[in-house]
């Protein structure tokens, strides 16, 4: 990536990056290259909250953000770019006060939609470097594919738990995301944080990672996180690193590239409509169904399969075998008698119930949405986590 | 031959964090994924003695193996 062109600092923003400008490898001449910097940060969620507010208090001139969904209570514990008063508004609304009330000076530029294969070119042609804070495997892809076409380099972070990784991928001469992961994982193998939890600091780590990687590159200096992916144990407190070779088979920054243009993402990961329908399940059951069922006294056995510590947060009732025990225990089930699987959000459960299904318990079905969607639509008095 | 295997994120779950395993020599690390019941296309990186490796590479005694899954959270 070539550095932006400086733009000239005003007398208030002097004093006001005088940290920098006292360091060498910043100076005036840094900060006003990160002044005239534009970086886009894909999500406004775990890792784009503190990127996005250290890159803008940092003096980043333009901030893009691409973002559609809205606060919701349980993002408060890591999205700290959001406050209490902001449950329910746009992320992007937040996100841009937030971002003026840190530094008026910077630009904020909110794309308010899902990033596509139709719109990525167009957005992220405006912009030097790209930040993935995206939470899903196809978004990662579709940002990973349009840095390599476009040129751009690709900041990568994800999180889960106690564990992070960071990147930079599609630099000049280094590998993209698919040198590392060629191939997505099937649908429902990894669970999201939404599933599996993710501590609240973690995605403040490693966004902050990727905002100090994002930095030396609009600055030019330091060693990138180029051809190396490093990894964060928090529960540890490691950091470990495996070099990334750069793939000559790879079919987007390869040799012979197959891929030349975007893609469908979401059927490259076999996520349309929904992993439980990717990967050929479908018995389910809505939420609706089961509480008719139940008020008319003829409710099926329930079995919920979260783990214990989420035991005590609800429960809809039934019996209660943690997913990694299920085939251990299948001898306290009977495989003749209709049974409910239900977890927090339906995705466990309908690995479960198909995992059953091949067990000769052809009465299985999954409770579509799970404890989410009966909190939503039956009882709001069982509490959303 | 005795290798230290650690795991890390979802692969602990009804496993280990870090164990020693005996295995017999010539195991390739694919292999050593099985008999853990670890699916091979939910792991996102194994690592020999802190290196990247491959599921076909076979260790040597004693090394330290770690196997990470794919993270896609943010």
């Amino acid at each position: 990536m070539a550095t932006p062109t400086p733009s000239a600092l005003a007398d208030d923003e002097v004093q006001r990056y005088a940290r920098h400008l006292v360091m060498p490898e910043v100076g005036r001449d840094g900060q006003e290259r990160i002044k005239a910097a534009r970086v886009l940060c894909v999500g406004a969620g775990g890792l784009g909250s503190p990127l996005l507010l250290y890159l803008g208090a940092a003096g980043v001139g333009t901030l893009g953000i691409v973002d559609f969904d809205v606060v919701d209570v349980s993002n408060l514990q890591r999205q700290v770019i959001h406050g209490t008063p902001d449950v329910g508004r746009k992320k992007l609304a937040s996100a841009a006060e937030r971002l003026r009330a840190v530094n008026p000076h910077v630009q904020v530029r909110p794309f308010e939609t899902r990033l596509t294969s139709q719109n990525a070119m167009e957005i992220l042609q405006d912009f030097d470097v790209v930040v993935d804070g995206t939470d899903n495997f196809a978004t990662r892809y579709l940002v990973n594919d349009a840095c390599v076409l476009s040129g751009k380099p690709n900041v990568h972070g994800a999180v889960f738990r106690f564990e992070g990784q960071a990147s930079v991928f599609s630099a000049p001469g280094g590998p993209c995301y698919r040198c590392l992961y060629p191939e997505p994982p099937p649908p429902g193998t990894v669970p999201s944080c939404a599933e599996g939890g993710v501590l609240g600091i973690l995605p403040g780590l490693v966004g902050l990672i990727q905002a100090t990687e994002t930095l030396k590159l609009l600055l030019g200096k330091g060693d990138p996180l180029v051809g190396r992916l490093l990894l964060v144990d928090a529960l540890a407190m490691r950091f470990r690193e495996v070099k990334i070779r750069k793939d000559p088979a790879c079919p987007v920054c390869g040799e012979r590239p197959t891929v030349t243009g975007l893609i469908d993402y979401e059927a490259f990961c076999g996520t349309r409509g929904g992993p439980l329908e990717a990967r050929g399940m479908g018995a389910e059951m809505t939420v609706e169904e089961l509480a008719a069922r139940r008020q008319a006294g003829d409710e099926p056995l329930l079995l919920d399969v979260r783990e214990p510590h989420e035991l005590r947060i609800c429960s809809i009732g039934g019996l209660h075998i943690p997913m990694n025990e299920v085939p251990a225990r299948l001898g306290e089930l009977d495989p003749s008698r209709e049974l409910v699987v239900y977890c927090r959000s339906g995705a466990r459960s309908g690995q479960v119930v198909a995992f059953l299904r091949q067990r000769g318990f052809a009465r299985a079905v999954n409770l579509t949405g799970g404890i989410l969607a009966w909190a939503d639509r039956v009882d709001q008095k069982v509490a959303k986590y | 031959m005795k290798l230290t295997v650690k795991l890390f994120a979802t692969f602990r779950q009804g496993r280990f964090a870090e164990a020693e395993l005996e295995l017999a020599e010539g195991t390739t690390l694919g292999s050593l994924a099985d008999g853990l019941r670890i699916p091979r296309e939910e792991i996102g990186i194994l690592m020999v003695g802190g290196r990247h490796a491959e599921l076909a590479h076979r260790p040597a005694p004693g090394d330290v193996v770690a196997i990470f899954p794919l993270l896609g959270g943010g």
